[in-house]
């Protein structure tokens, strides 16, 4: 192997590590936070379709009721995301890394 | 005039009388006509002595003329039903149940039975093709007002549902990196299709009861009803439907002239305040005053049915629909 091979390795080396650094610091955190948006955003829309849930009669879970096939995912984590959340404070504070 | 003709009115004023005897009068003068009514008591059944169900049934011994009877309870059975069916098909059984209480509990919100009219309405609108005229007997005033404000309210609650659903399938797809399968996606989201399908069911209902359908007020002569018939109109004309007449029913009737027993002298006081509140109506409602029926001493059926339609003065000529 000669130098011009090693530092080829040595860089492609160099590459790799640094781009998972980047994704392990970086990208990946702030993707991290996207999907937690996504799921806040779901969780409202899910709130919308079904306040009766909580006590909150709605004119119009008739309707929404028609989507509940559909949601099976999205019921259940949205549960889950229910039962497992302290505060909204400590929700979004998790979507940030210090 | 419109394909579409409601009848509304207070509690026991005799809407379900007037729209039969107005769907009879259609009927005779060679319209295919459909009468529908949302009352759960059953009364065309009594007003032309054959049972009706859900489905159209034509009336023996008229031509052309169709009855049926829409049961709220029995719509949102089927309703319910239509789901539970669409569950099992697809979702796990472990979470079927946890679903299933949702669902049960949508169905016992206070607006599940008028959503269930509205949605039995709307799909008899569309599916009309059969017929010249429908004539629409419904639910006392509160009830109906609600129901035919719902298009506005739901077009806009729809649209903001599926904002919401767009905006987390978005980010949901932007949150998938590389080869990562992103949670959801936004073609062919069942939810984004079956909330956009109401929207379009929604859209007709509202295009429908703006353009092609009139609507018409039936009162008796005694305060309650004014005071009623005053609030509806103005009710009715908020929400951007304007009420074409007024149908005055169970008018006493006056004695002969040489008639002086105590009944007659009742009879005749009633008709003077009758004839008072009938001159208020002409004079300070604006919608016009299209027919003074008779109090019939015996029920309104057969041939007195026929009677009642010569009152009417309701045009019966039909305009083609504009929304089908």
């Amino acid at each position: 192997m000669d130098l011009a091979d090693r530092i080829e390795s040595f860089r492609q080396t160099l590459e790799e590590w640094l781009r998972g650094l980047y994704h392990g610091m970086i990208s990946h955190p702030a993707y991290e936070k996207i999907e937690k948006e996504a799921e806040d955003a779901e969780d409202a829309f899910m709130l919308a379709c079904f306040p009766d849930a909580f006590g909150i009669p709605s004119p119009v879970s008739y309707y929404t009721a028609e989507l509940l096939p559909y949601l099976e995912d999205e019921f259940e984590s949205w549960e889950r995301r229910l039962w497992d959340r302290g505060t909204y404070l400590e929700r979004k504070g998790q979507q940030y890394h210090f | 005039m419109e394909p579409f003709v409601f009848f509304g009115g207070k509690g026991g004023v005799g809407k379900t009388t007037v729209s039969c005897a107005y769907g009879l009068k259609c009927a005779r003068d060679g319209h295919r006509t459909l009468v529908v009514s949302t009352d759960p008591a059953h009364s065309v059944t009594d007003v032309f002595d054959q049972s009706f169900d859900d489905s159209p049934r034509s009336v023996e011994g008229i031509d052309g003329l169709d009855a049926m009877q829409i049961d709220p309870e029995d719509e949102v059975t089927r309703h319910l039903d239509e789901i539970r069916q669409n569950l099992s098909e697809q979702v796990s059984a472990s979470m079927v149940n946890e679903i299933n209480r949702q669902l049960e509990m949508a169905h016992g919100t206070p607006g599940a039975y008028e959503s269930a009219l509205f949605d039995r309405f709307v799909d008899v609108m569309r599916d009309a093709d059969d017929y010249d005229r429908v004539v629409f007997d419904t639910a006392p005033s509160g009830s109906t007002l609600r129901l035919l404000g719902l298009p506005d309210l739901l077009e806009g609650w729809i649209d903001r549902l599926m904002y919401k659903r767009r905006t987390s399938i978005d980010l949901f797809e932007k949150a998938a990196v590389g080869n990562n399968e992103p949670r959801r996606v936004m073609d062919g989201d069942p939810v984004l299709r079956r909330l956009e399908e109401r929207k379009e069911f929604f859209e007709f209902a509202g295009s429908a009861l703006h353009d092609d359908a009139a609507f018409f007020l039936v009162l008796n002569p005694d305060e309650l009803s004014l005071n009623e018939t005053r609030r509806s109109i103005d009710d009715l004309r908020e929400k951007g439907f304007a009420v074409r007449g007024l149908v005055a029913n169970k008018l006493t009737p006056s004695p002969d002239p040489d008639e002086n027993g105590r009944g007659a002298r009742y009879l005749r006081e009633r008709v003077e305040t009758e004839e008072e509140r009938l001159e208020t109506i002409r004079s300070e409602f604006e919608p016009p005053l299209v027919a003074e029926i008779g109090w019939r001493s015996a029920e309104v059926k057969g041939d007195l049915l026929d009677d009642v339609a010569a009152e009417l003065d309701v045009e019966t000529a039909v305009e083609p629909p504009t929304h089908v």
